[in-house]
């Protein structure tokens, strides 16, 4: 469990951030989704969200490429596994930094894994910025599948 | 896209793993002498610790490309087979902060240059102080002029003739975001054209085109400054807004008439959304001090060139495809003797009207194959329009 005393890097105090002003929180706990192994942990940072021993709901981490780089962001859903926030929480260079727009990234909001997003038809582009885009939607999509799969196995 | 990344990050994501089962193993050992729950706690807080820090998986070197290869085919005389630029491109990342990316340019095969080197600093996530050889935030190609990112095989002409692409200065200043507000900025203190140099450099045909200095033992007399702002807080759609101002360099200030004024100003839009795609972008420079240029020099340099463009594309091709065949038409109005100062008559020869159809055909999201034809008049009332049949590939990695 990571208590929200304990946040220490940007990237924590960021996510911690954006937890508690979402779920309109002060405090809570995070931890492993039970049942994910250590390895799907690793390559897919999974964490539910506790208050008070209850689950409230997930904390998906991820890291995608940029043109030249890697960025850092925070997909957050409800105990029903619906969309409630995406935030960029570090990118680390000036081209493709576009997609930190929120009213770019607040078209995943609502959207389960039922959806699939394809650039340009329920993704808007953004000029200067396909390659980011492109990799934050990929990003989205395989989340989403991902999800699906552990609510087939009956993980989450 | 960037392979050693990825192998880095394999590299990362194996190491951490041994190391981690060795942690865990170690606090095991130690938690269980404390309690159960204890344990439980300790390895978590370890283990996120260490897998939600981030930052530092990834740093070193990036290598990516572009370039062109284009075949012109004109009304008459012989035709034009070239790889027009070949880019090699390298970021390095030194620290979280600080970076450095640079173009090294082939031209016709056999012209080097530099087409972009400087130092990035994030003074903050969204904040970043620049320097080095710049691209001049002018229009739309000046700063996307990879072949992928454009239509038709050749940049716009008003993107040559006003905006001298692919415009490069050394200089500094301040690039940034600011999320909240879907906007991008950009300000910097640049070098400016040389429009003298023992000669005078500039002519109207060419507007600033033949002065710039790209960063080659280059001449500063006077320091210029450039500024966009872009706005992409409409989904689908970006809006930019270029200023330039300062200007142009002399070897000699005691030289009358060896310099002009420069004011640019532009505004474009881009557009995408499903199938379809759209571009304008309206270029105007005020030129001062041209007719004391123009007679010492025995040149014929506007006072005010400009112009626009309006292009709109269809992707013949479902949404979601690999490919991607964007069918184009582009047509561009541009004048370099917008206005004339003192003696000059205005020459309707400079005076372009253009249309390009075409089709990009996009093999894979960084490679383009390209077919077009233009049909270029001018306001000359016996000039009759030439045609030009272009084909070309680009590449974009």
């Amino acid at each position: 469990m990571i208590n929200s005393s304990l946040i220490f890097s940007q990237i924590h105090r960021r996510a911690d951030i954006e937890i508690k002003k979402v779920f309109s929180i002060e405090n809570y706990q995070l931890d492993r989704v039970i049942n994910q192994n250590f390895e799907d942990f690793l390559s897919k940072r999974l964490l539910l969200i506790k208050t008070n021993n209850e689950k409230i709901g997930y904390a998906y981490l991820g890291t995608a490429p940029s043109q030249t780089k890697y960025f850092d962001y925070i997909v957050l859903f409800d105990k029903d596994l619906v969309i409630q926030s995406i935030k960029i929480l570090v990118y680390r260079e000036d081209y493709g930094g576009e997609i930190g727009s929120k009213r770019w990234l607040n078209q995943f909001i609502g959207k389960t894994f039922f959806d699939k997003f394809i650039y340009r038809k329920n993704v808007a582009a953004i000029s200067g910025a396909t390659i980011s885009v492109n990799s934050m939607t990929d990003a989205v999509n395989d989340i989403l599948s991902y999800l699906k799969s552990l609510k087939n196995k009956g993980v989450i | 896209m960037i392979l050693n990344n990825y192998i880095y990050l394999l590299f990362r994501i194996i190491i951490n793993n041994l190391l981690m089962q060795k942690i865990i193993l170690f606090v095991a050992i130690v938690a269980t002498s404390i309690s159960f729950s204890q344990q439980q706690d300790e390895q978590l807080n370890i283990a996120q610790s260490q897998l939600l820090n981030l930052a530092d998986l990834q740093s070193g070197l990036t290598i990516g490309g572009y370039g062109e290869i284009n075949y012109n085919d004109f009304d008459s005389g012989p035709s034009e087979l070239d790889v027009k630029r070949l880019i090699l491109l390298f970021a390095y990342k030194f620290d979280d902060r600080v970076s450095f990316i640079t173009e090294i340019e082939y031209e016709h095969v056999k012209e080097v240059y530099i087409e972009q080197a400087w130092i990035n600093y994030a003074l903050t996530d969204n904040t970043n102080i620049r320097a080095g050889l710049l691209l001049v935030p002018m229009g739309i190609i000046n700063e996307y002029h990879e072949s992928t990112t454009f239509n038709g095989v050749e940049r716009p002409t008003l993107d040559n003739k006003i905006v001298p692409t692919t415009w490069r200065e050394i200089g500094m200043g301040i690039a940034g975001r600011i999320p909240e507000l879907s906007m991008r900025y950009q300000a910097y203190v640049m070098n400016g054209p040389l429009s003298y140099n023992g000669s005078y450099m500039l002519k109207g045909s060419n507007g600033l085109r033949d002065g710039r200095q790209k960063g080659a033992e280059s001449q500063g007399s006077d320091a210029n400054f450039a500024a966009r702002l872009d706005y992409f807080g409409l989904l689908g759609l970006r809006l930019g807004a270029s200023y330039y101002t300062g200007k142009t360099q002399t070897s000699d200030k005691s030289i009358m008439g060896s310099q002009i004024g420069v004011n640019m100003l532009g505004f474009d839009a881009r557009y995408l959304k499903n199938n379809f795609s759209a571009r304008a972008q309206f270029i105007n420079a005020f030129l001062s001090n041209t007719e004391k240029y123009n007679l010492a020099g025995d040149k014929d340099l506007g006072s005010k060139m400009g112009g626009y463009y309006l292009e709109a594309a269809y992707n013949m091709l479902p949404i979601g495809a690999i490919h991607r065949l964007d069918l184009f038409v582009r047509y561009e109005n541009l004048n370099q003797h917008k206005e004339v100062e003192g003696q000059l008559k205005k020459n309707l020869a400079l005076h372009r009207k253009e249309w390009t159809f075409g089709v990009s055909y996009h093999l894979s999201r960084g490679s383009v194959f390209k077919i077009d034809y233009q049909s270029k008049s001018t306001a000359l009332e016996t000039s009759k329009a030439k045609g030009q049949f272009n084909m070309g590939i680009g590449i974009f990695f």
